[in-house]
Parts: structure tokens; C-alpha cells; sequence
């Protein structure tokens, strides 16, 4: 019965909003690159860049300016983010050249990007620090308190001392929402997503729209790996990701393909998550309860949820002549 | 005609490793090192030295079946990324067999271990291709699903169920030995004969032979039977298979139980080949290496057979490299997945022009057929 209460205790709430955020921002990713009809597997990978990116960020940029970080401590993980996003879009371009440009199959591209970038974090990590598997310690951003809700008591766990990147992935979430249902930009990537012909038809650049749904979830990504490594873990190590980017692309599916959808999943992902990071006495084999989030991704994808509908040229390479 | 798309698709394998080796080059140049260094060692290291020959063949074994296994589900098209996964149960279950039983003779407790291994590749197989089949969940994902939840099985039986009992207190976290009649024999004194011997050529075990075998047999499977024929019809154009009687679920199931059961055996080289016990830090990997290998082989099982010997070459020169040239043997992976990505997009473009000759063939005017029969030739 002990076990009943802890399983709604309010600092378990609190830890699954943290360890929410890496799969809600990388599930946002996922919803741009797919509404605009490109499956990105790859998304494990540009986390992976994302952790060790930000790390460097981060530690390169309070290596070199000391005065300035001393002043303002965020602007070093918030040069981490920075980076992670690039470097994120970076590997996102690759995804978008070979399955955009050159029309090979997604999932392809997608598996390859994720071995690419395991073998790339180990190598550039030895050049920047060392050893292969490991950053050293990196500053996190100063915990804001949420103004009017701080002032409930019981609250307190989820209203004070949370990060701001929190904030700034929940207005993310809210933001895409509104551009896939009411901006002429997200209107425009859902139609390459659900037919490119009558899309191409009507004059949109069908290529320059995926291109611009793969760069997104790109920085997306990168910004959840960074979270991971500069908010969550205060620096960057190998396997970090721990599949969160596999996770990230069954939240999207389970929310439907909509941002708000995938805010929903995220937080059942990251409820699963928290118990397994919280010392939560349960009658199951730590090994076991880890993989929570793995075995609820399965049930979700075999519909024993809920039912989804996947935008009509979703992982169709699209060619403009014919063939 | 003919001749120039042959040689052409013989060419696109060597045309995306020479890809892979410019990028690679220039990553080796931006960190200050010379490439033609980087590579001489490589090849010297790699080719030239009699244990560095041994040592290929001991790292292309696992991947031989590790790729294969990822090339039968390919074949069927559909996504088994879940190899690693399935690799890590039938590694279990073939120790399992392994210290669990005694006092059989090694025709019989052997063969059992190994067939034991197949068993757990296709039961852990078996979870997404029925989601998929029943209730269409897209394998891509359930496999990588099953990958984690498998190694967190691994991890509770070897630490937790079946740990040495005499190894407690060590850090050495791993299954009792087995006995000598469930461990793969090695290929050593056969090796001696031909003047080779060493350390590396007692790596070397009979599991490569069986791997072999193996790939040529689904070769004739895939390529001489009705099975096989049926297999590609249901590959290339579903819904005409199932028109034409062939049943889909059918056929991808059976292949992804071949997948599976060929995945299973991927870790058994190093387990009852070379360790004899399953240690908790067993080699891992393997599964994803095998996407590559099915990738550069264009799921092919006699390429498999090449492309593995190629990743076996790369890993073993890798050491060198870092151990002579001093650079960060990571190179070489960076190496591994440039080439995934240059071959496939090479494979593409080639499909892409051969299907534009044919067009242009198909297209000529009927009036100039000495034109049309000369480009034929």
C-alpha cells in the first residue's frame, strides 16, 4: 500500500515534468519532420549531438569568457542550447539531403544518422576532453520559481526552482500548435505531408517545405539533448539518450501527430521515466521498471491505446518529374 | 549496354567506400594528422599481418550471421532493426543451455545450445511481427523497443537470476562456465595445418564455417525455390502477390522468424566460441553493425558474407590505427556509417539511371531498330 501513495507523491509529479522535457521537445521535432512527410528515425542521433553539444557549448563558453559568465552565469548554457540546435539542424541537413534530394528511403538515412553520430560523439569528445565517453561538469541555467503559483503551498515542488527551458519547451509546444493549425507556414507543411502533387500543384515548394520540417525537428532535438546534458545531468555521457529519441517518435504517434497530443504522451513517457529514476519501492526488478517507457511505447504503437492517423504521404519520397 | 549497367553496379560499393574514405580523410586532416598515414596503417596493419587475417575472420563471424539475419527481414521488406535485441535472448538462452545442463556428449548438447539460441532470436522476434501483422504497429520502432527491453532482461538473468556463484564478491558479473561438450570447437588445429597459429587462429571457430554454409543456403532458398519466388513477389508489389495467391502476412511472417532465428545465433561465436560463460559486458552491437552489413551487401547473403569480412577488416585495423597512428580508432566508425550513407544514396541514384535507360530504350522510334538493337547488345 506504501508503494500506492508514492506512486502520486508530488516530488514524483515534479521529477516527471523535468524528464518530460527531453521527449516532449524531441516529439515536437518529430511532428514538424512528419507533418511535412519525412519519417526521422534519426532523432536519436541528433539527441545524441544535442547532449554532447551542449556540454561543449557550455563549457567552451565559460572556459572562454570568464568575466562574462561571471556577470551573467545563463549565458554559458544558454550558448550550450545554442550549439545543440545547430549542430542538431546539421545533422538534420544530412537527413534532409539524402531523403529529400536524393529520395533514398527514410528509415535508411535515419538508422545510419543514428550510427554516424555515436561514432562522431566518441571521436569529437576525445579531441575536446580526452577520453571517449565522457564531458566534464557543466553549469545548468538558474532555477526560476513561477510567479503566482509558487504562492500555493502545496505546489511547491512543481512551482519553484524549475528550469527555465521548462517554460520555454511548454510555449514551444503551444507555439507549434497554433503554426500547424493556423499559420499559412504550418497549413503548407501539413498539404506536403498530405498530398506534395496537389501541393506542388498549387505552387508550394514541396522540397523547401520538408527541408524546412527536417531542419525543425533538427533544432528541436538538439534542444532536448541539450536539456538532457545541461539541465538535467550537468554534463554529457555516453548512452545519455538511452532512447529517448525512439521514445520521443511513439509520443508523436500516440499524440496524434498534433503538438498538444504529443505533450500528452510525453508526459505518460515521462511519468514511466520518473518512477524509474525515483527510488520508488516497487515489487518489480529495477532492470524492469527502467524499460517502462520502452514497453509503454510498444503498447501505444500496437494500438492498444488509442487508434492514429499518420499524414497521407508520410515516408513517401516525393519527385517532382514523372516517372 | 548490359555490360556498362554491370559494371556499373559492381563499381557503386567501391565508388561509396571511396566516398566514405574522402570524408573520413578530411575529418582525419581538420584534426591535424596526414590521411595517407591514417590509411597506410590501416591497410598494412589490417591486410598484411598473418594474426590481423586470423583476427578478421573471428570479428566477421558474428557479423556474417548478425547481417544476414537483418537481410532476410529486408528481403521481405519489412525493418528488422530489432537483431541486438534478439542476438542478446539467444545468447542467453544458448548459455542457459550451456551451464544448465551436464553430462551430455557435445553432438548433442552443442546442437541443442545452438538451436536454443535460434528459439530465443524468434521468440523475441515474434513480439513485432505479430504487433505488426495483428494490429499494425510499424516494426521499425517495436524492434528498437524490444532492443532495450531485451538488454534489461539480460541484465536481471545474468545479475540477478543465474549469476556464478562463485564470482560473488568480484566484479565479475557472469553465468557459470559451461562444460566443454556445449562450446563451439575452434578452428586452431585446422588453421595450424596451413602454418598458421597463434592466439588468433584458436579465436577462430567452426561457427564461421556454419555461417558460410548458412548464407549459401538461403542464397539457393531465396533464389532457386518457389519459397523464394514468393518472397520477392510479396517484396516488390503486395497487393499483385496477394491477387496472385501468394499470402503477405504469411511469407513476411515466415521471413521474420528466419530473421530472428539467424539473429539469435550472431552472439554465439563470441559466447560458446571464445568465453565459454555470458558475461555481463558481452561484445554489443552487433545488430546495428548488421544493418550495415545488410546495407553494403544490398541484402544479398553472399555479400554479407563480403561486407562482414570488410567491417571485420575495418575494426581490426582500427586498433592499429589508434595504436601507430594515433588517432582516435572512433575514426573508423565514422568511417563505417559515411560509407551506409554513401552507398545507399549511390544505390539509388544507379536504380534511378538504370531505370532512365530503360525508358530511353523503351521510348526510341520504331524506324531506327539497327539504332534500338545496337544499344540492346
Amino acid at each position: 500500500m506504501e508503494y500506492v501513495t508514492s506512486l502520486l507523491s508530488l516530488a514524483l509529479i515534479a521529477s516527471a515534468i523535468r524528464v518530460t522535457m527531453p521527449i516532449l521537445l524531441a516529439a515536437l521535432g518529430a511532428v514538424y519532420s512528419e507533418r511535412g512527410g519525412v519519417i526521422n528515425i534519426g532523432l536519436e542521433g541528433i539527441m545524441i549531438m544535442g547532449t554532447f553539444f551542449g556540454a561543449v557549448g557550455d563549457y567552451v563558453f565559460a572556459r572562454q569568457y570568464p568575466a562574462l559568465v561571471a556577470a551573467i552565469p545563463d549565458l554559458a548554457p544558454a550558448a550550450g542550447v545554442l550549439a545543440a540546435m545547430l549542430a542538431g539542424m546539421a545533422f538534420a541537413l544530412i537527413h534532409a539531403l539524402v531523403t529529400i534530394t536524393f529520395r533514398v528511403d527514410q528509415i535508411i538515412s535515419g538508422v545510419a544518422l543514428n550510427l554516424l553520430a555515436v561514432g562522431l560523439a566518441r571521436f569529437l569528445n576525445i579531441l575536446f576532453f580526452g577520453v571517449a565517453t565522457q564531458s566534464p561538469g557543466v553549469s545548468g541555467f538558474t532555477p526560476v520559481d513561477i510567479p503566482i503559483l509558487e504562492g500555493i503551498p502545496v505546489l511547491g515542488p512543481i512551482a519553484t526552482g524549475i528550469s527555465p527551458m521548462i517554460l520555454v519547451a511548454l510555449l514551444l509546444v503551444l507555439i507549434g500548435h497554433w503554426t500547424l493549425l493556423r499559420t499559412r507556414f504550418g497549413l503548407r507543411l501539413r498539404g506536403v505531408g498530405e498530398h506534395p502533387r496537389a501541393a506542388d500543384t498549387l505552387g508550394i515548394n514541396v522540397y523547401g517545405m520538408r527541408y524546412a520540417g527536417v531542419l525543425i525537428s533538427g533544432a528541436l532535438a538538439g534542444m532536448a539533448g541539450a536539456y538532457l546534458a545541461i539541465e538535467q545531468a550537468h554534463l554529457y555521457f555516453e548512452g545519455m539518450t538511452q532512447g529517448r529519441g525512439f521514445i520521443a517518435l511513439a509520443a508523436m504517434i500516440f499524440g496524434n501527430w498534433w503538438p498538444l497530443g504529443a505533450l500528452g504522451a510525453s508526459a505518460l513517457f515521462g511519468y514511466f521515466d520518473a518512477l524509474s529514476l525515483r527510488v520508488v519501492v516497487l515489487p518489480v526488478p529495477s532492470q524492469f521498471i527502467n524499460v517502462l517507457p520502452h514497453i509503454v511505447s510498444i503498447l501505444v504503437l500496437a494500438g492498444f491505446v488509442r487508434r492514429a492517423q499518420p499524414p497521407a504521404a508520410d515516408g513517401v519520397p516525393y519527385t517532382k518529374e514523372e516517372e | 549496354m548490359k555490360w556498362r549497367l554491370l559494371v556499373l553496379q559492381i563499381a557503386t560499393p567501391i565508388l561509396a567506400i571511396v566516398f566514405g574514405v574522402v570524408i573520413a580523410s578530411i575529418i582525419v586532416l581538420a584534426i591535424g594528422r596526414n590521411p595517407l598515414d591514417v590509411f597506410g596503417v590501416l591497410l598494412r596493419f589490417g591486410l598484411l599481418r598473418a594474426d590481423s587475417l586470423l583476427s578478421i575472420l573471428f570479428k566477421a563471424t558474428p557479423l556474417i550471421f548478425a547481417g544476414l539475419a537483418v537481410a532476410l527481414s529486408f528481403r521481405a521488406a519489412l525493418w528488422n532493426i530489432g537483431v541486438e535485441g534478439q542476438y542478446y535472448i539467444g545468447a542467453f538462452c544458448a548459455a542457459y543451455v550451456g551451464f544448465g545442463i551436464k553430462g551430455l556428449p557435445v553432438a548433442v548438447h552443442l546442437p541443442l545450445a545452438v538451436l536454443a539460441a535460434g528459439l530465443g532470436g524468434m521468440l523475441w522476434a515474434l513480439v513485432p511481427i505479430l504487433l505488426k501483422l495483428r494490429r499494425g504497429a510499424h516494426e521499425v520502432i517495436t524492434t528498437i523497443m524490444m532492443n532495450y527491453i531485451a538488454a534489461a532482461v539480460i541484465l536481471y538473468l545474468i545479475a540477478d537470476v543465474f549469476r556464478d556463484p562463485s564470482q560473488i564478491g568480484t566484479p565479475r558479473v557472469r553465468t557459470p562456465e559451461f562444460p566443454g561438450s556445449a562450446r563451439v570447437p575452434s578452428m586452431g588445429p585446422l588453421l595450424g595445418l596451413l602454418g598458421l597459429t597463434g592466439p588468433d587462429a584458436n579465436k577462430v571457430n567452426w561457427l564461421l564455417i556454419f555461417g558460410l554454409v548458412l548464407c549459401v543456403l538461403f542464397t539457393v532458398l531465396l533464389s532457386r525455390t518457389r519459397f523464394g519466388y514468393e518472397v520477392r513477389a510479396v517484396a516488390f508489389n503486395p497487393q499483385a502477390a496477394e491477387a496472385a495467391g501468394i499470402p503477405n502476412a504469411r511469407i513476411q511472417f515466415l521471413m521474420f522468424m528466419l530473421s530472428g532465428g539467424v539473429a539469435g545465433l550472431a552472439g554465439l561465436s563470441d559466447v560458446l566460441g571464445f568465453f565459454g560463460y555470458l558475461d555481463i559486458d558481452f561484445p554489443k552491437g552487433l545488430g546495428f553493425l548488421g544493418i550495415s552489413i545488410a546495407l553494403l551487401a544490398k541484402n544479398n547473403p553472399l555479400g554479407v558474407v563480403l561486407a562482414a569480412l570488410l567491417f571485420g577488416f575495418l575494426d581490426r585495423g582500427a586498433l592499429g590505427v589508434q595504436f601507430f597512428a594515433r588517432v582516435p580508432k572512433e575514426v573508423i566508425v565514422i568511417l563505417q556509417a559515411l560509407i551506409i550513407l554513401a552507398i545507399v544514396v549511390a544505390y539509388e541514384l544507379v536504380t534511378r539511371y538504370i531505370r532512365m535507360q530503360r525508358k530511353r530504350e523503351a521510348e526510341r522510334p520504331a524506324t531506327a531498330p539497327a539504332a534500338a538493337a545496337e544499344a540492346g547488345h
